[in-house]
Parts: structure tokens; sequence; C-alpha cells
């Protein structure tokens, strides 16, 4: 059993050192940009990297600004498409499975946002769909993938990617989960710090 | 209605080595960052009004582009083949010739801005290629490169301009920590002198034949400069810049004078580790790196000396480091199919 323990644990922090840290660095850059143009930034994926988007956004809009959050007047736009489960449902039963993520895109998609699309292959036709959309529209797309990459992978602009052997996805998940922690705890400390300094200067200001 | 920014930029070390005469031989060199001040345009579709228009310090309303004056809205509605029902505005947080490379982040704002008008999206890189070729093939401006690529990317990046002219775009991915550490220890200080950075370049690339060596020195002290900014070693940066500038000043009459002079030895003697004119020279920005304790006092005698000199515009401009390139902010033009 502690063999068994021991080696998933041994995988999973091969998997997560494999990744770039350039590119993840790269999504810091596309978010912090997003943020200085009031821009929104649309999350999506199939299955475990929905529950991933769902739970992102949730830590992303809160979290980051989490401590001092009246003082941060302006704030992340963070949405996970699409943003009800009848939405879901509907796309799914009136158009087409492929449209799930690309149809919602359509009704809110702007020049100044950008769009996280996650699949462990690489291959999920319906977030292809909308990174291709976001692309034609000038849209940055940040990919969350495993596996080589797929499709997806090949399109983004920034690619992060988890390389593993087709099919682990347990190993894929558990990494994009890391990455989109590190993404919520970069900004909370980067607001964090600069908040403190503008206190400060605003103490040194009074006295 | 389109509404589009592009940032102004400070540049750090390398200007010159961006100029085509240059990096056609040997690779030129730059490193430069975007800061929170903008231009923005508004491009407004006029179905009924069959004309041209164009508003800055000016407004024109022109039947062709034809009879625009503005040369580089003339140069590229021609280019683009938009002949009427358009109307144009700029706006900006700063006014132009500071040497913070307003004209190129009009440029590629337009450049950008007019194919969004047209229902083409563009990549930082092709706006900034645009702009370039709108600036110095059509418009036949003796300037580098290294403005419109850092309006059209944004950031704090290297760029490299290679002799066959493709553009290598390196962003310096510092953490939140260093990257505030290095803005908090930069002051910027508009010396009130306005001026035009063809006419400093113009003499510079007349003469660069026989200085070619040293920007080729000049070209390859970015690489060193670079590792600095990656190592956290603010102070270093700074000496290193104090150094270029010197050699800077002897690569034309115009990128220094007297009163320039005067005001860089006022910032070095208060305590600043170094400096340099922004942008092509002869007026416009200082940029000085110093320690943060030390900005107080050299504020003080730059506006002293400013005084001295009767500069009546001189003033302190506080500034932030920002990450944006040229962006759209707002487009309601209905031709996004899928």
């Amino acid at each position: 059993m502690k063999e068994y323990i021991e080696q998933h644990i041994e995988e999973a922090t091969a998997a997560l050192r494999a990744v770039s840290s350039d590119e993840i660095a790269k999504c810091m850059v596309q978010i912090q940009r997003v943020f200085e143009r009031d821009g929104r930034i649309y999350i999506f994926g199939n299955g475990g990297s929905l529950a991933l988007a769902t739970h992102w956004v949730s830590d992303f809009n809160k979290t980051v600004f989490g401590h001092n959050v009246e003082l941060h007047t302006k704030r992340f736009q963070a949405i996970r498409l699409p943003t009800t489960e009848e939405e879901y449902s509907a796309w799914t039963n009136d158009v087409g499975h492929d449209s799930v993520f690309v149809g919602p895109l359509q009704n809110y998609l702007q020049e100044h946002d950008c769009v996280i699309a996650i699949s462990s292959s690489g291959n999920s036709q319906n977030v292809i769909k909308a990174a291709q959309y976001a692309k034609k529209r000038g849209v940055p797309v940040i990919a969350l993938a495993g596996f080589d990459g797929g499709e997806l992978n090949k399109l983004a602009d920034v690619k992060i990617l988890v390389p593993t052997p087709k099919g682990r996805y347990d190993l894929v998940e558990g990494a994009h989960g890391v990455i989109l922690h590190l993404i919520t705890w970069y900004f909370r400390d980067y607001f964090e710090h600069k908040l403190a300094k503008k206190t400060s200067h605003g103490k040194k200001k009074n006295k | 209605m389109i509404v589009i920014r592009a940032p102004l930029r400070i540049s750090l070390i390398g200007g010159g080595t961006d100029i085509p005469v240059f990096f056609r031989s040997h690779p030129g060199r730059v490193i430069s960052a975007t800061i929170d001040k903008y231009i923005y345009l508004v491009i407004n579709p006029t179905p009924l009004v069959d004309m041209v228009s164009a508003r800055y310090s000016k407004t024109e309303t022109v039947s062709h582009p034809k009879e625009l004056e503005h040369a580089r809205i003339k140069a590229l509605l021609l280019d683009l083949g938009i002949t009427s029902n358009i109307e144009i505005g700029s706006f900006a947080s700063l006014p132009g010739k500071t040497g913070l490379g307003s004209s190129s982040s009009f440029s590629v704002a337009l450049v950008k801005g007019l194919h969004a008008h047209l229902g083409r999206s563009m990549s930082a890189a092709e706006a900034a290629e645009k702009a370039c070729e709108l600036e110095i093939d059509i418009l036949g401006e003796p300037i580098g490169k290294q403005d419109q690529y850092a309006a059209a990317h944004g950031g704090l990046n290297f760029y490299q301009f290679n002799c066959n002219g493709s553009v290598t775009v390196e962003p310096l991915l510092l953490d939140y920590k260093k990257s505030a550490e290095l803005q908090d220890s930069m002051l910027l200080f508009y010396t009130g002198i306005e001026r035009h950075a063809s006419d400093v370049l113009g003499q510079q690339v007349g003469q660069m034949k026989s200085k070619f060596d040293s920007y080729i020195a000049l070209s390859n002290s970015v690489l060193k400069f670079r590792e600095l900014l990656l190592k956290g070693d603010i102070k270093g940066a700074g000496l290193m810049m104090h150094e270029s500038w010197l050699a800077k000043k002897k690569l034309g009459s115009k990128v220094s004078n007297k009163t320039l002079d005067s005001l860089y030895s006022a910032g070095i003697k208060a305590g600043a580790w170094g400096g340099k004119v922004l942008g092509a020279g002869g007026g416009g920005c200082f940029l000085f790196i110093a320690p943060p304790a030390k900005h107080k006092a050299i504020l003080k005698a730059l506006k002293a000396q400013a005084k001295k000199v009767k500069l009546v515009g001189a003033r302190h401009i506080p500034f932030s480091f920002v990450e944006s390139g040229t962006d759209i902010l707002f487009n309601n033009n209905a031709s996004h199919q899928v």
C-alpha cells in the first residue's frame, strides 16, 4: 500500500515539475493585462476540468482580494462558462454538445477579454471550438492541457501543458489544480503587496 | 465605434540600434517598459456623412483623406482604401514630443484600430510591423522600430532586431516584488523641452557608419543589462545606464546639450546611480535610477536646476509599469461573425 502511495506522489510531483514556469509566468502577464483593461476572464472545461474551472472562479473572484476586500475597489471579473447548469443543458439539448462553451462565449466575448480553456487531452471538441472562436476575435487563449497537449495546446497563445502518458487524467487534473491555485495566490500576494505599499505611503503623507 | 489605447514606454537601453541602417548589418537590441500613460483613439463610422474627420490638436473635416494635413492618418487611410464616412479622434495622458514614444504609440493604435474598423483582428507583431511600415517606409521617417514594438506588445521586454528583418520579443518575467522594486527606484522627470525625434535621429543616422563600433558595443551591452535586471541588481543597472548615457551622448551632437547636461549632473550629484534622456534625446524626459530614499533630494535638485535654466514646464511624472500593449477597449461594430 505504502509503495503504491509513494509511487503516485512521485508521478504527481514529476508531472508538475515538467510544466514550463515560463508559460505560467506568461499566463500571469495575460491576466494582469486583462485587469488593466477592465476585461473579463472566461474559463471552461469538461467533467473534472469544469469542476476545476468553477473552483478557480470562486477562489479568484474573492480570495485574491479577500483580506482587505473593501479597500480593493477594482477587482477581477472571472466567469465560468456556461454560468448555470440550466444554460449548459439548454445548449446541449437544443444546439448540440459542441456548442456548450462557444455558445455562451459568443454572447459575452469582447476584444479586451481573455479565455482559459481546460482539457486534459487537449482534444475536447467543445473546448477547441470555443478557443478557436476566441482566437478569431483576437482574444488571447490560455490553455491548460495534459498528455501531448493535443489540438488545444497548438492553437493557444499561452501553453500550460502537463506532459503525461495518455489517459493519466489523475496526474493532469491534479497538476491543473495546483497551477490554478498558484495563479490565485500569486495575484493575492501581488495585490496585498501593492496595498501595503500604498497604505504605508499614505501614512507617511499624513504625518 | 471603436475605442483603442496604446501605452507610452520608457526606453531603458539600446536605443539607436533599432534603426534599420544598423540592424541590417548587426543585430540591434533594446529593453523598454510600457507605463500607465496612454494614447486613446476613437474611431467612429459615420454612414450618413460622406466625409473624413480627424480630431487631434486640430480638427480637420475633408471630403477625401488625400486632403488631410495629419500625415499618419492620411497615409494609412489611403493605404487601407478608407476614403470616407469615418471620424478619428485622439486623446493622450501626456503631451507629445516627450521621448516616451507617443508618436509610434499613436501609429500602432491607428493601425490596429483601423483594421478592427474593417473587421480584421491583428496580432501585436502584425500591428507593430504595419506601424513600422507606415512610419519608416511610407512616411520615410529616419526612426527605429523599438517604439512600435513596445506599444504593440506591452510590458518590460527585451527586443532583438535581427539582420533578416525579423524581431525577437522576450518578456523579462520579473515577479511582482522585483518589478515593484525596479519601478520604485525609477524617477521620471519631464524637462519641458519639446523635441522632434526625427531631428535628433536624422543626424545620428547620417553619422552611423563612422560610429558603427560604438553601436555594436551598445547593442551587446543590452545583454548584460538584461542579466542585471533579471538578477534584481538595480544599483548595477543604474550604474550601467550612467555609462551607457555617457556613451550615447557621443553618438550625435543633438542627443544632449548644456541644459540637459546640467540637469543630469544635478540628479547624479543628489544621489542617482544613473540615468538618461529617454527616446532620441535633445529634450523630453529624464529617467533616473536611484535608491528610493534619495528620490526626494533628487527631485528637489532637479527642480532647482530647472528653475535656474528657466525650464518652466519641467515637472515630475509619477508612473507605474503596465503589462498592457495596444488593446481594443470597446468595439460595437457588428462584424464578428463565426
